[in-house]
């Protein structure tokens, strides 16, 4: 039963990734007749003729001189045949595979680090607050969410960048370019990649470990009112045994499910917070792309940033339905 | 039915005393909860002074003769300061940047509502093919992650703020719709929907009086947290430049602070104030959601206030909602993991 239910949910993931990517391909061509119209815009002190080269020689250079559906199964083999997501419209025109691969570990560094900051800490306050539940712990955290949820990650962001970037001099307002240039794999380049990511870390972190904290301290309530604690109880097992055993690990099934819906939100955020801090990532390319309309980019990132998070919710799903010996599959979804 | 009858003019009359007299109750019993008086205050604070912000605000910042000297710190003339690369008033800019975050936030919200609720029920009542086909849709919106989405689109369709509305809607009614579906697959097999169905409703008479009242309060509580979120998504677009060029917002400010100088020269107020201006929408409308949501449904006692919100967000609510319904109508679990699922 287990087995087939994992084999539909692959292959349920794998049609999603087929709508996106069809969505994605058809995205730049909202609204226009020609699809080099969009990747090439007229330009202010250029005649009809002159713009009809140029559309000529774009359609040539991105495929668009065939039929709608050939170009959609040229860019299928493409992508699946030789990875190719397309190429940039910058000068050169780079392989848009090329640029995000080097922008995709800084935008990593990122994302990875707020994730376990949020996760660790999130949870340990979870726990502790549902552990006193009613004290001064739990009063505290209800306080903290009720400010933190209304505040934006990116102002926090901008008053990190002021307070303690421009105005105390801790941590570096903005990137040191020198960071990405020098980096090498040695323990002062390592140590300046921390260094220059504290703030942005800092400031996504917040809204992570608040919610990973009222996550956790739901879980565990939730857990604890439940019929096999009561049962562990009344077989007079220890306290700290029911705590560790019984309660924590079956509360933090939730916060796994949650878990992979959370990443897309973190992706989406951390545009705005890599655009604050001019860091060397995925999010500052997506938005270079967009103020110079370079298309094949624009939608080589999304498709990525999607691929990671339908990856995502797959793999916590599936660990879900692995370790919870509760969870009954083969229904109707 | 004495009263089909009487003209028309007669039957609309009473109709829109009984809906005022209902209106009234309602924000009655908002203000007398604890938490309902600080929440409508300042909700209807924001709203006064968007709606009457010209005559709030002391200068006019899309004037361009209305502007002074660049730069200056707050003074009496000019409670937060100018600003350092246009010499606007700060203060006014504060005030008319409210008009675009309760535009934006209340339209795109309420519009999100509806068309969740319509999808939803449908989704839950009707089933079979519109059912697969509306949640697949959602399946597919809530992995593409959405304020790229949104920038993309905004490059293809324009950046009116308009448009941002229309492109909020079509890609935000994913998690309410699902949740109203979990609902309805429940109130659907509850004794008073058979009833209507034996006694020969019609499909659109049921899902509207007998289905779409049950899930009010889950739908008036998404209403005000959804426009909370999008005054965020909406400042968030703006501060990257990508909110409608044309309008001053919240986000426009902070953005045009960072870039103008306000952390090169220190002044602070610059940043905080719209951050302030933000805070205050979204917390309050977070507030009166939860507020709203509690005076409809006072049967659900597990959580309150902003463990609620979390709950909400987490998809833990709508969990709860059904533990709520045990008490006088048992789902069975096949029904609940059929719903979640």
């Amino acid at each position: 039963m287990k087995k087939s239910y994992i084999v539909k949910r692959i292959l349920y993931s794998v049609f999603i990734f087929f709508v996106v990517l069809t969505l994605n391909f058809f995205i730049p061509r909202i609204g226009v007749d020609d699809p080099a119209e969009r990747y090439y815009p007229p330009q202010g002190n250029m005649s009809d003729a002159e713009y009809e080269i140029i559309k000529e020689l774009t359609r040539e250079q991105y495929g668009f001189d065939v039929s709608t559906p050939r170009q959609y199964l040229n860019y299928l083999s493409d992508l699946f045949l030789e990875g190719n997501m397309g190429t940039s419209f910058r000068s050169g025109s780079p392989a848009v595979t090329d640029l995000i691969i080097d922008r995709l570990p800084w935008t990593l560094v990122l994302s990875v680090s707020t994730l376990l900051l949020g996760l660790i800490v999130g949870i340990l306050i979870g726990v502790v607050a549902a552990m006193k539940r009613g004290r001064w712990q739990d009063t505290m955290l209800l306080n903290a969410s009720t400010i933190m949820v209304a505040l934006p990650a990116f102002f926090i962001a901008l008053v990190f960048s002021f307070f303690l970037g421009f105005e105390a001099e801790l941590f570096p307002a903005y990137t040191n370019p020198d960071m990405v240039s020098d980096f090498s794999w040695s323990l002062d380049s390592l140590r300046m990649v921390a260094y220059n990511a504290a703030l942005p870390v800092i400031s996504m972190a917040f809204g992570s470990i608040i919610g990973y904290a009222q996550g956790t301290r739901n879980a565990v309530i939730a857990v604890t009112g439940e019929d096999f604690i009561l049962t562990a109880r009344s077989k007079g097992l220890k306290p700290n045994a029911i705590r560790y055993k019984h309660t924590l690990r079956n509360a933090m099934l939730p916060i796994v499910t949650s878990l992979g819906m959370s990443i897309s939100g973190l992706i989406g955020g951390q545009v705005v917070i890599e655009q604050i801090f001019n860091w060397h990532g995925m999010g500052t390319l997506f938005l270079e792309a967009n103020n110079t309309n370079d298309y094949p980019l624009m939608m080589g990132i999304m498709l990525l940033l999607s691929a990671f998070t339908i990856v995502a919710i797959l793999v916590t799903d599936l660990i879900y339905v692995l370790l919870d010996p509760r969870v009954t599959v083969g229904e109707k979804r | 039915m004495t009263d089909k009858k009487l003209p028309i003019q007669q039957r609309m009359l009473t109709f829109l005393k009984k809906r005022a007299i209902g209106t009234g109750r309602f924000f009655k019993r908002i203000w007398a909860h604890p938490k309902g008086k600080i929440g409508l205050t300042v909700v209807s604070l924001l709203v006064i002074v968007a709606v009457f912000a010209p005559w709030i605000a002391p200068y006019d910042p899309y004037d361009v003769a209305d502007r002074t000297t660049k730069g200056l710190t707050p003074s009496l003339q000019h409670p937060l300061g100018t600003t350092i690369n246009t010499g606007v008033d700060i203060f006014s800019m504060l005030i008319y940047g409210t008009r675009i975050s309760l535009i934006v936030g209340v339209t795109a919200g309420v519009c999100i509502a509806f068309v969740g609720a319509i999808l939803g029920v449908m989704a839950g009542y009707i089933g079979g093919f519109a059912d697969n086909l509306i949640m697949r849709t959602v399946d597919v919106l809530l992995v593409i992650p959405s304020l790229p989405l949104v920038i993309v689109l905004t490059n293809v369709l324009g950046r009116d703020y308009w448009i941002i509305i229309f492109i909020f809607v079509a890609l935000g009614w994913g998690g309410l719709s699902r949740n109203i579906r979990s609902l309805v697959l429940v109130i659907k097999n509850s004794n008073y929907v058979k009833a209507a169905e034996l006694a020969g409703a019609s499909r659109w008479r049921i899902m509207t009086k007998h289905i779409l009242p049950g899930t009010s309060h889950l739908l008036i509580m998404s209403t005000a947290l959804g426009s909370a979120g999008i005054m965020v998504a909406e400042a968030g677009l703006s501060f990257l430049g990508l909110g409608d060029p044309t309008r001053i917002s919240w986000g426009r400010m902070l953005a045009e602070a960072q870039g103008g100088g306000a952390l090169l020269f220190g002044h602070w107020w610059w940043i905080i104030a719209p951050g302030i201006g933000i805070f205050l929408a979204v917390f309050s409308f977070m507030r009166i959601g939860i507020v709203m949501e509690e005076v409809l449904n006072p049967r659900m006692k597990q959580s309150t206030g902003i463990h609620k919100i979390f709950k909400t967000l987490s998809g833990d609510y709508i969990n709860e909602v059904f533990d709520s319904m045990e008490e006088t109508e048992q789902p069975t679990t096949s029904e609940r993991s059929a719903a979640k699922a």
